[in-house]
């Protein structure tokens, strides 16, 4: 086990943050923390690596107490803060090689590593740049290239790609694979359920500080008991068809506001059904198209509302 | 010494805004040492300067003649009408500081042995009548000297006996001891001038050090690494002291340089002595206020007003003899105060004791206790701050 957290509490005040949250991380694997603003992610994280007192819990990186002066433990992790945490006085050269100089002695090492993460992260024209100079973006870059330019054996990665353009985002996304690929072990925090579907092994949903589900994202889905939801552009459905594709057998609900939602349990297929019902109504329809259930409808089902802010 | 070189980094960021500082003492103390070297030049020498006068004579016999051939000497002579309005106008424009009457019967009054009195009109306040009223008090005393003592002399004689005394005149010598040749004003201004120059550019240096070292976020992500913390505070407080040295001994070499001739001396060296003391307790105090404020934002201002409010209460600008004593009570609380003050006893020093020397180490002990409660109380707000 790389992490191992128990009964982890952590209170601002009156505000609990983290309630008895218990996660285990295993080698290899990109551990998602899913959840809206305010989830307690960054707390977690931020506990997890000693920088935060909490009230309760322990916690537990490669077999050892993580603790603020676990010096051993801290040179094999990565850490990849949600604030960018770089230097301005320094250019974008200077920061990778100063937080690769915490962890790495060599020079001549740490020159390979710096040009490796440079290039890892697509910053080679803006070497000489200072931070400010530097867009969203690509400021959002070098804080990764500098977190993780020294090979560390565990990162963590807290909401890396907030206010980044899609195709950077996907540059992005596809570099922590490549990561975890080599080897690292990954703790990714997003409230972007589309980034952790996408990456990650499995999958910790978080809400008010409290776990609601894990495990990857099939069993996440098979917790609840959406199977199937069939979308329809349609127009001049009355309550009395509505009724009538309610009868139909498995289905969960039906909702009409310009397209027809109908959700449907697990088990059987509906479109089927659905066609059919159209073609003897001789409604007109213009697209239909069926989705298995995504991680919003499992948060919305558990919390009961939507995990998109 | 990842964090060590950081520092030099970060501070090499911020060399431009801090030379300005330095540009600006230096231009400060060229232009200081020529007015000061100027103002030395004449001063110990006494000059007797020439007042415009007026003498309305209402006789003319030889005694008046002498004495107005006297007062050519000292004094040029305007011509005036003798009616009241003329000579209030006159004075009101200075057309003459000074107006003499010599009424009629003077003379004779005079030589009978007579106590009187010449008629003076003066410009109040004016500085230049008293020469003036020295020169016809002497003339006329020598006179009555003479009249006195030397019965029914005659007036001829009379008159060439006193031009004769006269002319003796007395040479007034302003004796300046061998070893004060050399000319402490001018260090003494220079190393005073620290309190503005070193001060702002270690304030600058150092908060700018303190902002980037414990912002929020970066101080976090370093926390991340393995670096422990001891190590790491300890290079950071390693690149303090050596910036704190290098700008101390930049500013001193400066000083040095720009007045070698008056510099090759035991004074120098108390000098640079105090202002060493002084850069330490510069350095805790910027430390402190490193802790205290926010964003770059108000570090300019912090640093000018810190600086300059230090200088000019604690007597840099102004000497210390003509600020008020609330004024000077309130700068013994700076530092900066007992810099000065230590500065000036060393400029007035010429036989070096350990008795003379009492209370510049006192100056100096007191700096270095603002010192140690300076950097105390900065551990206490840091360590506050840090876990707020
Ligand atoms: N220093 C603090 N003092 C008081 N409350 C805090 C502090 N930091 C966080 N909180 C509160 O703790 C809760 C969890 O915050 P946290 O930053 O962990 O959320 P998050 O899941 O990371 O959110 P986001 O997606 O916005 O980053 C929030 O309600 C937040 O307001
Ligand atoms: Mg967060």
């Amino acid at each position: 086990m790389v992490i191992k957290v128990e009964n982890l509490v952590k209170r601002y005040g009156d505000l609990v943050a983290l309630d008895h949250l218990s996660l285990s991380v295993k080698e290899g694997e990109i551990f998602g923390l899913l959840g809206p603003n305010g989830s307690g992610k960054t707390t977690a994280i931020n506990s997890i690596l000693s920088l935060l007192q909490y009230d309760h819990g322990s916690i537990e990186i490669f077999g050892k107490p993580m603790t603020p002066e676990a010096y051993g433990i801290k040179r094999d992790i990565g850490v990849v803060m949600q604030n960018v945490a770089v230097y301005n006085e320094l250019t974008v050269y200077d920061n990778i090689d100063y937080f690769c100089g915490l962890y790495v002695e060599g020079k001549e090492k740490r020159k390979k590593l710096v040009q490796e993460a440079i290039e890892f992260t697509g910053l080679q024209d803006f070497i000489g740049f200072y931070p400010k100079k530097l867009s969203g973006g690509l400021l959002r870059r070098l804080n990764i290239a500098c977190g993780i330019a020294h090979k560390p054996k565990l990162i963590f990665l807290d909401e890396p790609t907030v206010a980044i353009d899609p195709q950077s985002r996907n540059k992005i996304l596809e570099g922590i694979v490549e990561l975890n690929r080599q080897g690292a072990t990954i703790v990714y925090t997003s409230h972007y359920m589309e980034e952790v579907e996408q990456i990650c092994t499995r999958i910790m949903i978080l809400d008010k500080g409290r776990a609601i589900a894990q495990g990857t994202k099939d069993q996440l889905k098979d917790m609840i008991t959406l199977g199937e939801k069939i979308t329809v552009e349609t127009s001049g459905i009355t309550p009395e068809h509505i009724e009538r594709l309610k009868r139909i057998p498995n289905v969960l609900s039906v909702e009409y506001n310009g397209v027809l939602v109908i959700s449907s349990g697990k088990g059987q297929n509906n479109l089927e059904y659905v066609l059919e019902f159209f073609k003897k109504e001789g409604l007109e329809y213009g697209k239909i198209y069926s989705e298995l259930p995504t991680l919003n409808d499992v948060f919305l089902e558990i919390t009961g509302k939507e995990l998109r802010d | 010494m990842q964090i060590f070189k950081l520092c030099m980094k970060v501070i090499k960021k911020k060399l431009p805004i801090m030379s300005i500082y330095i540009g600006v003492f230096v231009m400060l103390s060229l232009i200081m040492s020529s007015n000061i070297s100027k103002e030395t030049e004449k001063e110990p020498s006494f000059v007797e300067s020439k007042a415009n006068i007026a003498v309305i004579a209402e006789e003319s016999t030889p005694l008046t003649e002498g004495l107005i051939k006297e007062l050519e000497k000292n004094a040029d002579f305007v011509e005036i009408e003798d009616d009241t309005e003329a000579i209030q106008d006159a004075l009101y424009f200075r057309f003459a500081t000074y107006i003499l009457r010599i009424p009629e019967g003077f003379t004779q009054r005079f030589m009978s042995g007579e106590e009187v009195m010449l008629e003076k009109t003066v410009v109040p306040d004016s500085y230049t009548g008293v020469y003036i009223d020295m020169s016809v008090e002497k003339y006329l005393n020598t006179a009555r000297l003479y009249v006195r003592n030397l019965k029914d002399i005659d007036i001829n004689q009379l008159v060439e006996y006193v031009a004769g005394d006269m002319t003796k005149q007395t040479n007034l010598v302003v004796t300046v001891p061998e070893d004060k040749q050399v000319d402490f004003v001018y260090s003494n201004y220079f190393f005073n001038y620290f309190v503005y120059s070193l001060f702002s550019v270690l304030i600058l240096g150092i908060s700018t050090l303190m902002m980037v070292f414990n912002e929020d976020n970066l101080r976090k992500r370093n926390a991340c690494s393995p670096i422990p913390a001891m190590r790491s505070s300890l290079q950071f407080f390693l690149a303090i002291l050596v910036f704190t040295l290098v700008s101390w001994m930049i500013m001193v070499v400066c000083c040095v340089l720009f007045n070698l001739k008056n510099s090759i001396n035991i004074n120098t060296v108390y000098f640079i002595i105090n202002s060493f003391v002084y850069a330490l307790s510069c350095a805790a105090m910027s430390f402190l206020i490193g802790n205290l404020i926010k964003g770059e934002g108000s570090l300019s201002a912090v640093t000018n007003v810190v600086a300059l409010g230090s200088s000019f209460i604690s007597g840099v600008f102004v000497p210390q003899e003509l600020l008020g004593s609330t004024v000077l009570r309130i700068a013994s609380f700076t530092p900066s105060y007992w810099f000065v003050n230590a500065n000036n006893i060393i400029a007035k020093t010429s036989n070096f004791n350990l008795k003379k020397m009492e209370p510049v180490f006192s100056s100096m002990l007191i700096q270095l206790g603002f010192t140690v409660a300076f950097l105390a109380v900065a551990l206490v707000v840091g360590k506050k701050k840090r876990y707020a």
